[in-house]
């Protein structure tokens, strides 16, 4: 196929995506009869007629978090988001995954397939009831979603777990020679990041969970880890692009460079920093600047990442440091890192007053700072992102079951999988995950959580189940 | 298992793709056998996928497989194309059928990129993930990717280690029946403002990241601790000066020099401080930097006004590279850029823009001697006389018209000796020369030359160009000559000698001569037809005014 004809076919299934969610959309608000439902199947009509033409067959499925339309992954763009995500939810609510259109669709089809689909969210089986109420509908087959963990959920943790502890020795091994000033390239570092992004694109929870990993004895380099995974993970909430996901990745991987100057006595102290160690600690923007330029000279990458790094301590209302004669607004990447920064450092011990905090107690302390320190923007996203109880939340449900919270859940924040850790009668277990959006036959909510705790203060953390 | 037919197909394409390999570096896009080359190599891979669905190549050290038989080996490092893959951690490739001719382009041009140069900084299995081909598929190798090789296992056995004891576990669940009710943050919902707002935010962030840079490295320079802190700064300014000129940044490029200009006058700065700025301010004039300005010159259109304004902070350091780049640069505005640089800059150091007169590139020479007479400066002199005697008649012609134009009457036996030159333009744009530098002598010496007997032989352009050059004086020596000349008669060279009267009728037109009219109207009648017509000429002109 042309190159010019795939990118307009591209475009053609992205449409499609798209006003599928805007006929659902408008059928929540009218009647399947009125002319803004009509208008809107007209269109998907055309526009999936056109693909049938060419293509044969069209199928539409959601495959994670991500759609696909026949075999090719549809990539999130700013202008769709909301459209894209509204629809991913309702499939996930009928446990719908695919949708197959064999033949020339009718307006009547699709008609048919609204009512079916508006009439499913109400029933105890979604899907099997929408299954039911299309079986007079022959041009459309509906499918349950695949399984991402079809091929082995094994070989995909080994895979997410090498790639983060692969992360985690390059960032030491660069830091490490760099601080000996040996010349290192950058090469590898965009291999390492590449692999992340990848993982974040299509298993997003794992390689987040592994971030809520906390205890790691060499903090530096975990951290500088976490801060690009949680970076590249908002900046795909933010519809940016695999090469823009890359390039924020490198530059949050590199923004704490600067503390290679800061001797290690210092940065591993375990009481608080003097007056003295402060202010070698508020130099390290500056040294960051200075090593990633040194690094390999200018180029895009390298005015990006040296930016960040000696922004990312700045705060968004500039209260932070260093204090500098001219302000200009922050990079857009400096106030995704700061966000990630904040929330890492936090979460983890060493930094912050030494006192980790629970996720659930960090964001809230972000959201405080949100307007001063942080972007409210980017934190509404950041906190979409995360969910209300992030992975690594220490729960008690009311089931008297102990948890971490293990993965998060976008429909309903509040409702995320658990990896229980005490039953309900209070002997401890090996671990199994229990799904809170999971209801009785009465239609009420199996587990709800009661109350959050300190993981740290217990010393409790996700490493031992996920590793 | 595949067919020898199959075999033999997928051998074909590896061929295919080493020949493309080498052709790609060889030659430009716009050679023939370049599109040539990328075009049978996809034909290779439409035949294979006539009947097939896909292209699967294992890739070892040395050696690639297809379906476990080899179809290519080279146990040497040079040019071997499985090594190539290899040393990046590709282990396998698959195309599939679909392929289009734009992702083989790509693939190929990927390919035969010259991965050993330094600026080329991804390897090749980055930049087959930046294309993120739909019908090229990878697997990647990463373990060489961790620096240690037993790194997970360690990281994996401490964290295990410090897993809580059982007691601590029990405490925690006791301890949560005490806890506070779960505070959860609320989640705002993402609506359309956010998405909006987000729209805008993306929007602002496309913007050339350089001036924030160069703002933070003088940042970096104000809060320097050290004389290493301040040498750092001022390297990466350099660096960024350089970034700028290759990106055709000029205006961030002159917005350092601007800046550190007001730095250097900052009385808190140390004399030390300023000492090492001052090779800031050298660096833009160094001859690498002046050939990246010409190789931006003439790749685009630079605004005229910010070229300008960049040159005003190069110093005389600047004037031989930009000399060498001003005979190598293709484009004309490109030179002329370079000589209104060297205009500017050749006004502090006449000698060193002097020192391109002895430019083996006529045409160099030309320019830098209408620089000389751009600026104008009566020091040029000294040089310019050196010329005279180029062996390029443009270069002669140049310089007399300088010597002119600068006026001094030190020149005049030069200019005078110049009228002998064997080339008549030459000897034109001495006689005028001359009359601009001192035109009393001047004009008694034309007046002896077109009297001379050797003038009559010179050509009718020539003869004319003196009479114009003539014209300028209108007293009684002059007009007498030409009633003179008008009025002689020859029985020998008859028409040579019209000319010469053509020419005094031109003259005398050219001077609104009144007093000539008898004699022209006579003329008018002439035989010859060159004399006629100029005397025709001449009458409309004095009784016209045209």
């Amino acid at each position: 196929m042309a190159d010019k004809e795939e990118k307009e076919v591209i475009k053609s299934a992205k449409d499609i995506v798209n006003q599928l969610a805007v006929i659902i959309k408008t059928a929540h608000f009218h009647d399947p009869g009125n002319v803004a439902v009509v208008t809107a199947i007209d269109r998907f009509v055309a526009l999936a007629n056109s693909l049938i033409a060419s293509e044969g067959t069209l199928v539409l499925e959601l495959i994670g978090e991500f759609f696909y339309v026949n075999g090719t992954r549809i990539k999130y763009s700013l202008e769709y988001l909301l459209n894209f995500d509204f629809l991913g939810r309702e499939f996930k609510k009928r446990e719908l995954g695919s949708i197959i259109f064999r033949n020339a669709i009718k307006p009547a089809d699709i008609q048919a397939f609204l009512k079916a689909f508006i009439a499913s969210a109400f029933s105890q089986n979604p899907f099997e009831t929408l299954t039911e109420n299309l079986a007079d509908v022959d041009c459309l087959i509906i499918g349950k979603p695949k399984k991402l963990k079809e091929e082995g959920e094994f070989d995909v943790r080994r895979m997410v777990k090498k790639t983060y502890f692969n992360a985690a020795s390059y960032t030491k091994g660069i830091m490490n020679r760099i601080k000996s000033g040996e010349k290192v390239s950058i090469k590898k570092a965009k291999r390492v990041v590449e692999s992340m992004v990848d993982l974040i694109l299509e298993e997003e929870e794992l390689l987040l969970g592994m971030t809520a990993i906390k205890g790691h004895d060499e903090y530096t380099y975990y951290h500088s880890v976490n801060v690009s995974i949680l970076s590249v993970a908002l900046g795909q909430r933010l519809g940016l692009s695999r090469k823009s996901l890359t390039e924020l990745g490198l530059v949050a991987l590199f923004h704490d460079m600067g503390k290679i100057e800061i001797p290690d006595e210092i940065l591993n102290k375990p009481t608080n920093f003097t007056e003295d160690e402060w202010r070698l600690i508020r130099r390290h923007p500056f040294w960051g600047v200075r090593a990633i330029l040194r690094l390999k000279g200018l180029d895009a990458t390298a005015i990006r990442s040296a930016i960040v790094a000696f922004e990312h301590h700045m705060h968004y209302d500039f209260s932070g440091y260093p204090k500098v004669r001219r302000p200009s607004e922050l990079d857009f990447y400096s106030k995704i890192v700061s966000l990630a920064d904040q929330y890492d450092a936090m979460t983890s011990s060493r930094v912050y007053s030494r006192i980790p905090m629970s996720p659930d107690k960090a964001l809230s302390i972000m959201m405080e700072r949100t307007g001063t320190q942080l972007d409210p923007l980017l934190f509404t996203f950041f906190i979409n992102m995360v969910g209300v109880f992030p992975i690594g939340t220490l729960v008690i449900l009311d089931t008297k079951e102990l948890g971490l919270v293990y993965k998060s859940n976008s429909l309903f924040p509040d409702r995320p999988r658990v990896l229980v850790i005490i039953d309900s009668k209070g002997s401890r277990v090996e671990g199994y995950v229990v799904d809170l959006t999971e209801k009785d036959a009465g239609g009420k909510y199996l587990r709800t959580i009661l109350k959050t705790m300190d993981p740290n203060k217990y010393k409790i953390n996700l490493a031992e189940y996920l590793l | 298992m595949e067919t020898a037919e199959d075999i033999k197909a997928a051998k074909e394409i590896i061929h295919a793709i080493l020949r493309t390999k080498k052709n790609l570096r060889m030659y430009p896009e716009n050679n023939p056998i370049y599109a040539r080359t990328i075009g049978d190599t996809y034909t290779r891979f439409r035949s294979f996928f006539n009947y097939r669905d896909e292209l699967n190549l294992k890739i070892n050290q040395n050696d690639i497989l297809y379906d476990s038989e080899q179809i290519y080996y080279n146990p040497g490092k040079d040019d071997n194309l499985a090594f190539f893959f290899f040393k990046d951690g590709l282990r396998e490739i698959t195309f599939k059928n679909g392929l289009s001719e734009t992702e083989i382009e790509e693939f190929l041009k990927i390919l035969s990129l010259d991965f050993d140069r330094e600026f080329v900084d991804d390897d090749i299995v980055t930049l087959l993930w930046e294309r993120d081909f739909q019908n090229i598929r990878y697997v990647v190798d990463e373990a060489f990717l961790a620096e240690d090789e037993d790194y997970e296992t360690e990281a994996v056995r401490e964290i295990k280690e410090k897993a809580p004891d059982a007691d601590e576990l029990l405490k925690a669940y006791d301890d949560a029946f005490k806890a506070d009710e779960v505070k959860g943050v609320s989640i705002v919902p993402l609506t359309d403002d956010h998405l909006h707002s987000l729209a805008r935010e993306l929007e602002r962030d496309v913007y050339d990241k350089t001036d924030k840079l160069v703002e933070i490295l003088f940042e970096m320079l104000y809060q320097a601790e050290s004389a290493g802190d301040y040498e750092d700064a001022l390297n990466f300014l350099e660096g960024a000066i350089e970034f700028s000129i290759r990106h055709g940044n000029m205006e961030t490029a002159s917005s350092i020099m601007k800046r550190a200009t007001g730095l250097i006058n900052d009385p808190s700065l140390p004399d030390n401080v300023k000492r090492q700025m001052r090779l800031l301010f050298s660096f833009p004039s160094s001859g690498e930097m002046i050939k990246l300005l010409g190789e931006l010159l003439d790749s685009v259109e630079i605004d005229e006004k910010v070229f300008d304004e960049y040159v005003r902070f190069l110093d005389k350091n600047a004037i031989p590279p930009f000399i060498t780049i001003l005979g190598e640069l293709k484009s004309i505005n490109a030179r002329k850029n370079v000589i209104n640089a060297l205009t500017f800059l050749g006004g502090k150091d006449i000698r060193a823009l002097a020192s391109g007169l002895q430019d083996s590139r006529w045409y160099v020479v030309r320019n830098i001697i209408y620089i000389l007479r751009k600026i104008g400066d009566k020091k040029a002199e000294e040089y310019l006389l050196k010329a005279v005697r180029h062996s390029d008649v443009r270069v002669r012609k140049e310089v007399i018209k300088t010597l002119g134009e600068l006026g001094n009457r030190g020149v005049l036996q030069t200019l005078k000796d110049c009228l002998e030159d064997p080339e008549s333009q030459v000897r034109i744009s001495a006689a005028r020369a001359l009359s601009n530098i001192a035109p009393e002598v001047a004009k008694r010496i034309i007046l002896e030359k077109v009297s001379g007997k050797n003038f009559m032989d010179r050509d009718l352009d020539e003869k004319k160009e003196f009479y114009e050059i003539l014209s300028q004086w209108k007293d009684g020596d002059v007009v007498d000559f030409l009633m003179r000349t008008l009025k002689k008669k020859s029985f020998f060279r008859g028409a040579v000698n019209d000319e010469n009267r053509a020419c005094a009728a031109y003259c005398l037109g050219l001077m609104g001569n009144k007093d000539a009219l008898p004699v022209l109207y006579e003329l008018r009648d002439s035989k010859n037809e060159l004399l006629r017509e100029y005397a025709y000429t001449a009458i409309k002109r004095i009784e016209y005014g045209r």
